[in-house]
């Protein structure tokens, strides 16, 4: 059986399981505050456009890129190996005839993907409705698909990083919420390249440019501030090399560890 | 005849704590039976073969593979484990097509393979319910289900009997011993007697960590008769019960309990004390409330044997 056939496998069973968890819902209904935001904004706006849905566009993104994506990330990336020794249900899989790793990147793959179709959901519906009077604009729909990828990378990334906190640590949640909510949150703003040690500041480096916003240094500087920007070719290439190292250390140590159920 | 599963001066520690120690033990075809009390290590025996665990020292072998991180290994065993868990958000259905869905068979086959195990387990009826709505014994027979869906030639049943009630034991049972006709290689742990005794005639007899004997059950019902039994019985007249007794050979030991009414028998023979405790109660007149033996249990009798 070849490698990618194992993960596929892995990644059907769990993005069925995903979907159907309790957890997903939760975060689905989470997704929707920011459209309800969105609703009230336009008729706050009454079909005005520039400054402040350009204010509101980059507000919505604080909330996707710096609570969403990463409360999302850390909720699924921990659960990839530890809710399956929590639960004790891991004996039903490594007893399965699929290489170990398979598992992790099977379930990585099945949870990323059910995490992007949420924050895609939500960030879509909030994103059209603030910038309704705009429709017309191609522009608009390229901002959109930039953002979408720029998420679509800190979930991958994010994510990485969780699954393999989860592999390693027992309490991984509590790290990761340290290191979502604390590290990153502060790092960012730390000039010179201690900024680069974390994730936030590479999706950052590839958010596009508006007019009054960061590149101006008025407006909505505060929000989505960047000091020293990274090449967006390097930043992309940094998340890549981020979640593909995190990923094959967690399959390494989901090989090698036993997991022993506290009995 | 050649060992399915062999294991060779096997030992596992939990940090400091022993949890199998130098056990060598081969097992052939058929069923075999894994008896011991809580805690004796027939778990762990059973996550070492399964490949859940790394043995510490010495080595594990399923028709001459080591089954750690060998996954390969897996199309050939059928693992039940004891814990009562699952994927609680799916139905019976789901849960098996699910997990045959990692042994890569096309979707007919798959359906085909769940649909005839739940059948074997007589849970078609509610294989649409999600497992959380399922009874104690329900669950523990979709466990069993998914042990055996993929039609595998070893079975390693962890306590496959707890939990059900007395007619779903005899189904079970009945099945098991159905799949040992097919030839395949069984071995169920358990820490009561009288189940494997209903399985198999083979049983291997673990205690901390230790095989402390094997063999077939008369050898094993011999050690266990040697242990001396204690029965305790609650009546109206205790005194009088056991003044009836006094000049009994078999009796080693007669005490009363601290509620006045219980006198505690202790016996090397059980079943003669038992045959003349009904026609002493009905000579006397005297009112039994329960009968109970009070280490009428493995693990009193293997501490008996650990320490002979």
């Amino acid at each position: 059986m070849t490698a990618s056939k194992s993960v596929g496998r892995t990644f059907k069973f769990f993005v069925f399981l995903g979907r159907r968890t309790g957890k997903t819902r939760v975060f689905a209904v989470l997704g929707l505050i920011p459209v309800a935001l969105a609703v009230v904004v336009r008729v706050f706006l009454r079909g005005r456009t520039g400054l402040m849905a350009d204010v509101s566009t980059e507000i919505l993104m604080v909330f996707f890129l710096q609570f969403y994506i990463v409360l999302l990330a850390l909720f699924y990336g921990t659960s990839v190996t530890a809710e399956e020794v929590e639960n004790r249900t891991l004996s039903y899989l490594i007893t399965r005839p699929l290489p170990k790793p398979a598992f992790v990147l099977g379930k990585f793959a099945a949870y990323a993907f059910v995490v992007f179709m949420m924050v895609a959901v939500s960030l879509a519906l909030s994103y059209f409705v603030l910038n309704a009077a705009r429709l017309g604009e191609p522009g608009l729909y390229a901002t959109f698909l930039r953002y979408l990828g720029v998420l679509g990378l800190g979930i991958l990334a994010y994510m990485a990083f969780f699954t393999f906190l989860g592999t390693v640590l027992k309490r991984a949640i509590i790290v990761g919420l340290m290191f979502g909510f604390g590290w990153e949150n502060v790092i960012q703003y730390f000039p010179g390249s201690t900024q680069r040690f974390s994730i936030v500041h590479y999706l950052k480096s590839l958010l596009p440019y508006h007019a009054g916003s960061v590149s101006g240094g008025k407006g909505v500087a505060l929000l989505l501030f960047r000091l020293e920007p990274t090449d967006p070719f390097l930043a992309a290439l940094a998340l890549a090399a981020i979640t593909a190292v995190l990923l094959a250390l967690a399959c390494v140590v989901f090989r090698t560890k036993e997991y022993l159920f506290e009995d | 005849m050649t060992a399915v599963i062999a294991a060779f001066h096997l030992s596992k520690w939990y940090g400091n704590v022993l949890g199998l120690n130098d056990v060598s033990l081969d097992i052939e075809e058929g069923v075999t039976g894994l008896l011991g009390p809580n805690g004796a290590g027939k778990s762990t025996f059973m996550k070492l073969i399964t490949g859940q665990m790394k043995p510490a020292l010495g080595t594990v072998t399923v028709r001459g593979r080591k089954t750690w991180n060998d996954p390969s290994v897996f199309r050939e065993i059928g693992y039940c484990p004891e814990q009562d868990v699952f994927y609680e958000d799916v139905t019976g259905w789901e849960f098996l097509t699910g997990l045959l869905g990692f042994y890569g068979y096309a979707r007919p086959a798959i359906e085909e393979r769940a649909a005839r195990a739940l059948d074997i387990v007589d849970l078609t009826e509610v294989k649409d319910r999600l497992i959380r709505g399922y009874s104690r014994g329900m669950r523990q027979r979709i466990k069993f289900a998914q042990a055996i869906a993929h039609d595998p030639e070893i079975l390693i049943l962890d306590e496959p009997l707890s939990g059900l009630d007395p007619l779903g034991k005899r189904k079970l049972i009945r099945l098991i011993k159905g799949l040992r006709d097919q030839g395949r290689t069984i071995l169920v742990s358990s820490h009561v007697l009288p189940e494997i005794e209903a399985l198999t005639s083979r049983i291997v007899l673990i205690h901390q960590g230790k095989i402390l004997a094997q063999g077939d059950i008369p050898y094993v019902r011999e050690l266990i008769e040697a242990h001396p039994h204690q029965i305790s019985v609650r009546s109206s007249d205790p005194r009088a019960l056991a003044a009836r007794f006094v000049g009994d050979v078999s009796i080693q030991k007669m005490t009363f309990g601290p509620d006045g009414r219980t006198l505690v028998v202790e016996t090397h023979r059980r079943d003669d004390f038992f045959g003349r405790l009904t026609g002493v109660v009905l000579e006397a007149g005297i009112e039994v409330d329960e009968i109970s033996s009070p280490d009428d249990n493995l693990k009193s009798v293997f501490e008996y044997l650990v320490g002979k």
